[in-house]
């Protein structure tokens, strides 16, 4: 049986990476498979870089944390210098490229760097609030854990009371997990 | 009013905090009482929100000292009463399950470790296991799980209520804070109809009938005026405690037999060890798995056989030894190197230990 994907996501708080992880982890929970997902809490919390550990599988998972992840994606400056202890030989680092003075703090050990242009996407070409959804497509289509729509019936699961109201909020949000899924697609 | 939290069997995603307020439930706890404290917040908060739609009460209190007291006067009403806590919490809650020892008063706790000494961390330790088998002045008659899923959060919790009213000592969950925060699957289940009997609470106080005529006084103390009398009690609970040992010690393990080292963890740890043995073995390293799922009273039995046979215990805990303490106790006298892998305050990984079992068996 093949081992269980291991992820991380980190951020500053408020750009959404504990949601993100949620929902995959739900995602793959309604699918039948293994998840295990941890934030870091704490009183970094307030005010500093939030990360989520997050493992896929489909045996039950050991430990609720890891040394290296498989994808390891960071999304501010500050991810950048937290995260990059988790790349190994096997790791693909994903960040924004537009994080701007970080080239040094970039992993060099990991099998895969990734820059990809999710914050100028989300301003520019869809809402700034999808960001982290963009985040979410780019992620699951980079590992492969669950299939796309099982991705979008999480998001109308846990927002489908908003989309009721504002049906373009739905539209939006899917639209933001093909971008992503489309940011990584051509790199991988 | 909703009749049963849980019908039936069901598949959950939840965090650990919520899986301990909806095993409460299905125990037939009546009444939770409790002080805020991080990492078990949840459990007040999700217990809170369930206990009007069942018929269930809460009482919060000025701090961990009444929530413990408070319990015990749950209890002493004949209620299934319970409290959570952590860390600095979990030290004052000493003081009055100090006294359900005494009183021999069935009451839960359920702790989820944070880091210490002190406020520390809110986050994540095994740092409580000293305090939480042996604290308060008197003699550890207790019971402590420690869990290692979500699925034994429930199951466990569930017990504890039997274990508790049954053997009347107070019963403690231990958990940790990663448990509380991390989200998993387990299966939710009404322990009735799974054929788990459980256990009625029964009044300590008020019963029926003439005391001292249609049946013995309730008398419950914690002040005695003479040595004699104090010790002449205590030896009778030693006996109940001796008697009940060998009956909820609980253990698992594997990979024992045919091994040169076996590696020693509790709780959350235990997870990555597991992992980590599992995949030493499948690459042929003669290493074991055991983990005490009771930490007191300990499966002393079993340890002393899988030391015996094994000659070598590799510990790993999030602490510095209050397992191994425990353990070397139990084992006094075994022929079995005890090799230390500490980190207190901080969770071990699987990557971890199996680079630690491979640098010890060279």
């Amino acid at each position: 049986m093949a081992k269980a994907v291991k992820i991380i996501l980190a951020g500053e708080g408020g750009q959404g990476v504990q949601s993100v992880a949620e929902i995959i982890a739900e995602a793959a929970n309604e699918q039948g498979r293994e998840a295990l997902y941890i934030p870091n809490f704490g009183v970094e919390q307030r005010g500093g870089v939030s990360v989520a550990y997050l493992q896929i599988g489909d045996e039950p998972i050991g430990a609720p944390k890891f040394l290296t992840g498989d994808i390891v994606v960071a999304l501010s400056d500050r991810a950048v210098h937290r995260t990059r202890q988790y790349a190994g030989p096997e790791t693909v680092f994903v960040y924004d490229s537009g994080i701007e003075g970080v080239e040094d703090a970039i992993p060099t050990n990991a099998k895969k760097v990734l820059p990809i242009p999710a914050i100028e996407v989300a301003k520019n070409e869809l809402h700034p609030r999808v960001f982290n959804i963009i985040i979410m497509g780019a992620v699951i289509k980079a590992t492969g854990v669950v299939p796309e729509q099982r991705a979008k019936d999480a998001i109308e699961k846990k927002l489908g009371y908003k989309f009721e109201k504002n049906p373009k909020l739905r539209e939006l949000n899917f639209k933001a997990i093909d971008r992503g899924a489309e940011l990584v697609a051509g790199a991988l | 009013m909703a009749d049963k939290p849980i019908q039936g069997e069901k598949r959950v995603f939840m965090t650990g905090n919520e899986v301990v307020a909806y095993a409460a439930m299905a125990a037939k706890a009546e009444i939770m009482y409790g002080y805020p404290i991080t990492p078990q917040n949840e459990i007040m908060h999700y217990w809170t929100r369930m206990a009007p739609k069942y018929n269930r009460e809460f009482l919060q209190t000025e701090d961990e000292l009444s929530a413990g007291f408070t319990t015990l006067g749950g209890v002493l009403a004949g209620r299934k009463a319970f409290t959570a806590t952590a860390g600095p919490g979990n030290t004052l809650m000493q003081e009055p399950m100090s006294m359900a020892e005494a009183m021999r008063l069935p009451s839960v706790v359920v702790v989820q470790q944070r880091g210490g000494p002190s406020t520390a961390t809110v986050i994540y330790s095994q740092q409580e296991v000293t305090m939480t088998t042996l604290g308060g002045n008197g003699e550890g008659l207790r019971v402590v799980y420690s869990t290692s899923t979500h699925q034994e959060l429930f199951d466990y919790t569930i017990k504890a209520f039997n274990t508790a009213w049954k053997y009347r000592f107070p019963t403690f969950v231990l958990g940790d804070g990663y448990q509380a925060k991390m989200r998993e699957s387990l299966t939710m289940y009404d322990p009735e109809e799974r054929g788990i009997e459980l256990l009625p609470a029964q009044p300590y106080m008020g019963k029926p009938g003439t005391p001292g005529v249609d049946r013995p006084p309730s008398q419950y103390r914690n002040t005695y005026n003479v040595e004699e009398e104090l010790y002449e009690v205590l030896q009778g609970y030693f006996e109940d405690y001796a008697k009940m040992a060998p009956e909820v010690a609980e253990y698992e393990s594997f990979g024992v037999d045919d091994s040169d080292l076996v590696v020693v963890s509790h709780g959350v740890v235990a997870r990555a060890c597991k992992e980590a043995v599992k995949e030493l073995r499948e690459a042929g390293v003669k290493v074991g798995y055991f983990r005490p799922i009771t930490l007191r009273p300990l499966p002393e039995k079993q340890l002393r056989e899988a030391a015996e046979k094994s000659g070598r215990f590799l510990v790993a805990e999030s602490a510095q030894g209050q397992l191994d303490r425990l353990l070397k106790e139990a084992l006094f006298g075994a022929k079995v190197e005890m090799i230390p892998m500490y980190k207190p305050g901080v969770g071990i990984t699987s990557e971890e230990v199996a680079a630690r079992v491979k640098s010890v068996m060279g």
